[in-house]
């Protein structure tokens, strides 16, 4: 035990951009065999993964304020109690705390699971249930019409989510969820086709299904507001051995036979979103000065030019690689944007340059880089836009020099004026005494 | 006092003793000025009291330690964040650069004094300068006791020491200097009709712009004064030349405070200044005709110039109107119009209406802030009314309309305050100067027990003074003040009983003015005191306990939100950036904060996200009974912002539907779940004070609260002080997941597998139902079976 915790502890020292520490929590170690591809190839990108069963007593995820894991894999649907320090509660705040969780069920849901779901914002239907598509099933399928032969069309369109190759359907059998649709954080990564449904497969249909159509989600997304990932998916099958190299065809006439179903490229592609391979963004140094100068003042003044640079970088086969877009805005916020613009990449930074409007206050640059796929990049920094000083005027407009002729030809009156009064005055006086 | 040889010797030389003796009356008027505004440092500490003298307070030492320049430019980024305020533009600096010159002199001179204590001592040592400026101006109008009398007054008079008292750092301490020493200057201006002292009083008046709002009385009431003189034919070249000379030195002098700025001839405050100039101009304009057109008879003279004037008059009023109606001249602020129509600022600026010294005055504060001077007042104006002058008609308009606006505005009580005791000085020494004369003429006896007794003489010998005074302004009066028509034959019984009576009078006015400074206008609101059952002195210092907590605590750039009462104490003595303040310059942004304070918490959780809001403040009195908290404010709070967003808040929703505000299980739902109510509230319901009153007894309102069951979503608890007078809450970033809204979907269709926790101390395992068995020596055929170990296969 000893030298396992001196290897993960090793691993995190060498590897730390390596995949990272992930437990793999599952239903029976069978399980571990069965989806073997899927292991295999996120072992081979560098994850550290350590196997233990959901009921293992010794389960922990924090040990002295720390978090022992980056991710974690939860392919244990039917876990009704975790066991060790594990709980519904401590899985949220490892969400919380940055860490990336994939979630798989099936049919067999237990409450920890539908628990997290809805802390998360995911609702899944009940155990027993699955998703029901009359016209959509595979050729495989056993009757129920659960074997799901999820079309493409109904992924995402999101390149870091899904990946690029998706022309083959993914074969799904599980259960289904429900998202609110308000709910500004959560990704319908996979939904049903519009004749799907979730209820019980040996049941009547006696109730309002929990899901109907396109609201049934096949495979939900996560992106909390601290970056971290979770993905629920209702079918553990979706990664399995069986589901990556099986044939994909549709029970009804004339539809398309493919040899191999697309779910070992979707699993993948997912796998490197959710755990934090694709589509990473950090914001790094922020520069604003005025125009043609080097350091930010301690106070902007209304109508002076400025500009603001910031470098933005993207995770890349783990390093840190200059980003590039060029739909990066930036704002300049008084309680609502006074100026909105496009930023330029200019070697590795993105740079904008503008003219600070008339109003003073105090004002945020604000980058606000909220994509699908891409982790949301917030960069704030608060600056103050002052007033001119009293020195700051034109000192001689054109409209005051009427003004000015009349205070100077005045003084000149003036002037004029006592002397004629001084010299006059006398000689009235004698000449009228 | 002077010892009886001492004034036997001074007899031959009256004017010497005179200046003596009313030498020494000032000095021992100004020491009382002084002497009797330092209950509070003495009781407390050498503090800053209230709200503005701490916005007062930050700035000068902003143009103590940054220079004048600096702080006529400084833009204040950690007020109304996040629009920032222009203090040198939006601030009347003249208190600060007084403060800050006498800093600086001090400092000169190697006396080192920190800014705070200049600050603290201010207001009294200018309410000394204040009795001399009433001694200076009483003189001019009537004579040298009655003046002597005035300065004691005013000295004393708990109306004026309510604003002046050591710590209450504020404009009015230095403003009612300014003013009363303009109004001396004009007099003195228009009695001599010079143009110096006209330039003086110009230069007064810009001391007065420069320190307080109120100088728009005086750029009022000099036009006033000169236009009844016009009315009542007491037209003379002394007015006019004093009148010119001041108005444009004044106007000019004004123009040059930048918040000012052109406000002198883009108001209609300001407008009745400029029209009387210019019927004044064509008044001596027809003057002048008057002299050179001898062809018409004196009565066709009369009408004509009548007729002139008067359509001079009304071309004048004419261009004020149209100026006003196109728009180049702004009509009447709310402000000013509220002064005019009460119930206005109540209908359509609650902010002005909020502010509970704008409230219309009391019988009782009349007497309480002026005792027997507001019997006597009217006396004064009698006598002058009497013995009208040019300068009298002046004192009596002042009187008239500052007794107004005392009634209409609890807070001009201080401009009132000045003339009141001129006025009941002039009574009392008219009624003295009638009872302590001897009744043998020629020969002046003087008892030397008591100062009136000697006023009282003094003023017999000050009658050749004033009648001096009057020769030298060139104009023949008529009206001496001396008795010398009436019977001068009382009994000397009758007026040692008078005399005795009104000497009762003036002690007991003493008396009640020290108890009411002590008691009533000394505590620096800042720090609370309380008494015991046995008399000792209970400190509650919450307000600092919070504020200092705030400093110690909390990040420097993190932006508190309390309503606008606390900001400049926040400001100050948290030094945090604050959201709105007691300068109640943007209507909006307050009504913004009412808003939120108003609103249900996630509503106001958008407001506060919006402003970047990091701790929201209040102040709760329920504890100890404190009435000035926000809950009873929050009416308040409600009407101004109704009056910005009408559609989301109405008052109507915060009433009982018999509209009643009430706070215990009667009250509308909207006001027990408004964020207001659940911050002062919060963790109340769990508090019992004592064993007479039920948990959550609110002491300040006396009754039980409504909800005592609140939680927040979006904020927590921070900080509450002791006596949880101040409550800091703190607001939470927004949740990092959104929950399910609500509770997942459970149907019974088909049975669920039950599921009890199994988990102890000891035994950690967790329970999964489909667990795979293996059993040696079996395949594995059923499932749910007993869940036993699987070892792991890693090892």
């Amino acid at each position: 035990m000893a030298s396992r915790v001196l290897i993960v502890l090793l691993a995190a020292l060498v590897g730390v951009h390596a995949g990272g520490r992930t437990l793999v929590l599952l239903d029976n170690l069978a399980i571990k065999e069965s989806h073997s591809v899927f292991f295999k190839s996120l072992a081979d990108r560098g994850f550290d993964l350590t196997f233990k069963t959901a009921d293992d007593s010794s389960l922990a995820l924090i040990k002295y304020g720390e978090f022992l894991f980056e991710h974690l894999i939860i392919f244990a649907p039917s876990v009704e109690e975790f066991g060790g320090n594990l709980d519904t509660s401590a899985l949220t705040e490892f969400i919380d705390g940055g860490g990336n969780i994939l979630v798989a069920a099936s049919s067999e849901i237990g409450e920890p699971i539908r628990e997290l779901a809805s802390e998360c914002g995911v609702e899944f239907d009940e155990e027993k249930t699955a998703v029901i598509d009359h016209l959509n099933y595979d050729l495989a399928d056993e009757g129920q019409h659960t074997l799901i032969v999820a079309d493409p069309e109904n992924l995402i369109d999101v390149k870091n989510i899904v990946g690029t190759k998706r022309d083959a359907p993914i074969l799904f059998r599980g259960v289904g969820m429900v998202a609110d649709t308000d709910n500004p954080l959560v990704l319908d990564v996979l939904t049903g086709s519009s004749t799907s449904y979730s209820f019980y497969p040996d049941e009547k249909v006696s109730e309002y299904p929990h899901a109907v159509g396109k609201n049934t989600l096949l495979v939900a997304a996560l992106q909390a507001r601290n970056n971290a990932r979770v993905v629920f998916t209702g079918s553990l099958e979706l990664f399995s051995d069986q589901f990556f190299t099986a044939a994909v065809q549709k029970a009804i006439a004339g539809a398309q036979k493919h040899d191999k179903s697309g779910n070992e490229a979707f699993a993948l592609a997912l796998s490197r979103w959710v755990f934090k391979e694709e589509g990473v963004l950090r914001g790094g140094v922020v520069k604003h000065h005025r125009k043609g100068e080097q350091e930010p003042p301690t106070a902007y003044t209304v109508m002076e030019e400025v500009v603001y640079s910031i470098v933005i970088e993207q995770l890349v086969n783990g390093k840190w690689v200059p980003f590039d877009a060029n739909d990066v805005q930036l704002e300049f916020v008084r309680i609502d944007p006074f100026v909105r613009t496009t930023m330029q990449r200019k070697g590795g930074k993105f740079v904008a340059e503008f003219k600070l409007p008339d109003v003073y206050g105090v004002f945020q640059y604000r980058v606000d880089y909220n994509r699908l796929g891409y982790t949301h990049l917030f960069s704030t920094t608060q600056v103050s836009v002052r007033p001119f000083t009293h020195t700051q005027y034109e000192r001689f407009i054109a409209a005051a020099y009427p003004y000015y002729a009349s205070a100077f030809s005045m003084m000149f009156g003036l002037f004029v004026f006592s002397l004629v009064f001084l010299h006059h005055r006398e000689d009235t006086k004698e000449k009228t005494e | 006092m002077a010892g009886e040889s001492n004034i036997r010797t001074a007899l031959s030389n009256p004017a010497g003793w005179q200046s003596l003796l009313s030498f020494s009356i000032l000095a021992l008027a100004y020491l009382a000025a002084f002497s009797s505004r330092l209950f509070a440092v003495i009781r407390f500490e050498s503090i800053i009291h209230e709200f503005d003298p701490w916005f007062n307070y930050r700035s000068t030492h902003h143009l103590v330690n940054y220079g004048f320049y600096n702080f006529l430019n400084w833009f204040d980024e950690r007020a109304w964040y996040p629009l920032g305020r222009i203090v040198g533009g939006t601030v009347y600096p003249g208190l600060m650069v007084t403060a800050g010159t006498i800093h600086w002199l001090l400092n000169s001179l190697h006396i080192t004094v920190h800014i705070r204590d200049v600050c603290v001592f201010l207001a009294p040592t200018f309410s000394g300068l204040t009795s001399i400026a009433t001694y200076l101006l009483t003189k001019e109008l009537w004579s040298q006791g009655a003046g002597l009398l005035a300065a004691c007054f005013i000295a004393i008079v708990p109306g004026y020491i309510s604003r002046s008292v050591a710590g209450s750092y504020d404009n009015e301490g230095i403003a009612i200097f300014a003013l009363l020493f303009t109004y001396f200057l004009w007099v003195k201006s228009v009695k001599t009709g010079s143009i110096f002292w006209a330039g003086c009083t110009a230069l007064a008046y810009f001391y007065m712009v420069s320190a307080w709002g109120g100088y728009v009385y005086i750029i009022n009431l000099i036009p006033l004064h000169v236009f009844v003189l016009l009315l009542m034919g007491r037209f003379s070249y002394r007015i006019f030349v004093a009148y010119c000379a001041f108005f444009i030195l004044g106007l000019l002098l004004s123009m040059q405070i930048p918040f000012v700025g052109f406000q002198p001839i883009r108001t209609s405050e300001h407008m009745a200044s400029a029209g009387v100039f210019a019927l004044l101009i064509a008044y001596g304009f027809l003057k002048y005709l008057h002299t050179h057109l001898s062809s018409l008879t004196k009565s066709e003279m009369r009408s004509l110039f009548f007729f002139a004037v008067a359509a001079s008059a009304a071309a004048v009023l004419m261009a004020v109107v149209y100026l006003t109606y196109a728009g180049y001249v702004a009509p009447w602020s709310g402000r000013f119009y509220s002064l005019y129509d009460t119930g206005y600022a109540k209908i359509h600026i609650p902010i002005i209406a909020s502010v509970s010294e704008h409230q219309p005055t009391t019988w009782v504060s009349f007497f309480f802030d002026l005792h027997v001077l507001v019997c006597t007042f009217p006396a004064g104006v009698w006598f002058c009314i009497k013995k009208i002058n040019d300068e009298r008609v002046f004192i009596v308009l002042y009187a008239i309309s500052a007794s107004y606006f005392a009634g209409v505005m609890v807070r001009l009580m201080l401009t009132l305050t000045p003339v009141v005791c001129i006025l009941s000085a002039i009574a009392f020494s008219n009624v003295l100067e009638r009872y302590l004369v001897d009744d043998t003429p020629k020969v002046h006896h003087i008892e030397d027990e008591s100062e009136d007794d000697e006023e009282g003489d003094k003023r017999n010998k000050s009658k050749d003074l004033y009648d001096k005074v009057t020769k030298t302004a060139g104009k023949v009066r008529k009206i001496r003040h001396e008795p010398s028509g009436e019977p001068e034959s009382l009994g000397g019984n009758v007026k040692t009983i008078v005399v005795m009576a009104v000497m009762m009078i003036l002690m007991m006015f003493a008396v009640h003015c020290t108890w009411v400074t002590s008691n009533a206008y000394s505590s620096p609101s800042v720090v609370l005191a309380s008494y015991n059952h046995d008399g000792s002195r209970n400190i509650l210092d919450d307000f600092r306990e919070a504020y200092y907590w705030l400093r110690q605590n909390t990040d420097d750039h993190s932006r508190v939100m309390s309503w606008w009462d606390y900001g400049y104490q926040i400001a100050g003595m948290a030094n945090r950036t604050t959201l709105v303040d007691n300068n109640t310059w943007n209507n909006s942004h307050i009504a913004l904060v009412g808003k939120a304070m108003s609103s249900n918490e996630t509503r106001a959780y958008e407001i506060m996200k919006a402003l970047d809001v990091d701790y929201v403040l209040v102040i709760f009195g329920g504890v100890i009974g404190y009435s000035g908290d926000d809950i009873n404010k929050f009416l308040w709070m409600v009407r101004i912002a109704e009056g910005e967003h009408p559609k989301e808040i109405r008052e109507g929703d915060y009433f009982t539907p018999q509209g009643e505000f009430r706070v215990d299980k009667a009250g509308s739902k909207t006001l027990l779940n408004c964020l207001m109510y659940k911050l002062c509230y919060y963790r109340f319901g769990e508090m019992q004070l004592d064993f007479r009153t039920p948990p959550g007894f609110d002491r300040t309102r006396n009754v039980e609260i409504g909800n005592k069951d609140i939680s927040f979503q979006h904020l927590e608890e921070a900080y509450t002080t002791e006596h949880w007078l101040v409550r800091i809450y703190k607001v939470k970033k927004q949740d990092n997941r959104v929950r399910l809204d609500h509770t997942v979907r459970k149907t019974d269709i088909k049975p669920k597998t039950k599921f009890t926790s199994r988990k102890s101390g000891k035994r950690k395992r967790g329970f999964i139902k489909n667990k795979m068995l293996i059993k040696k020596g079996k395949r594995p055929s059923s499932k749910n079976k007993k869940p036993s170990r699987k070892t792991s296969s890693k090892k």
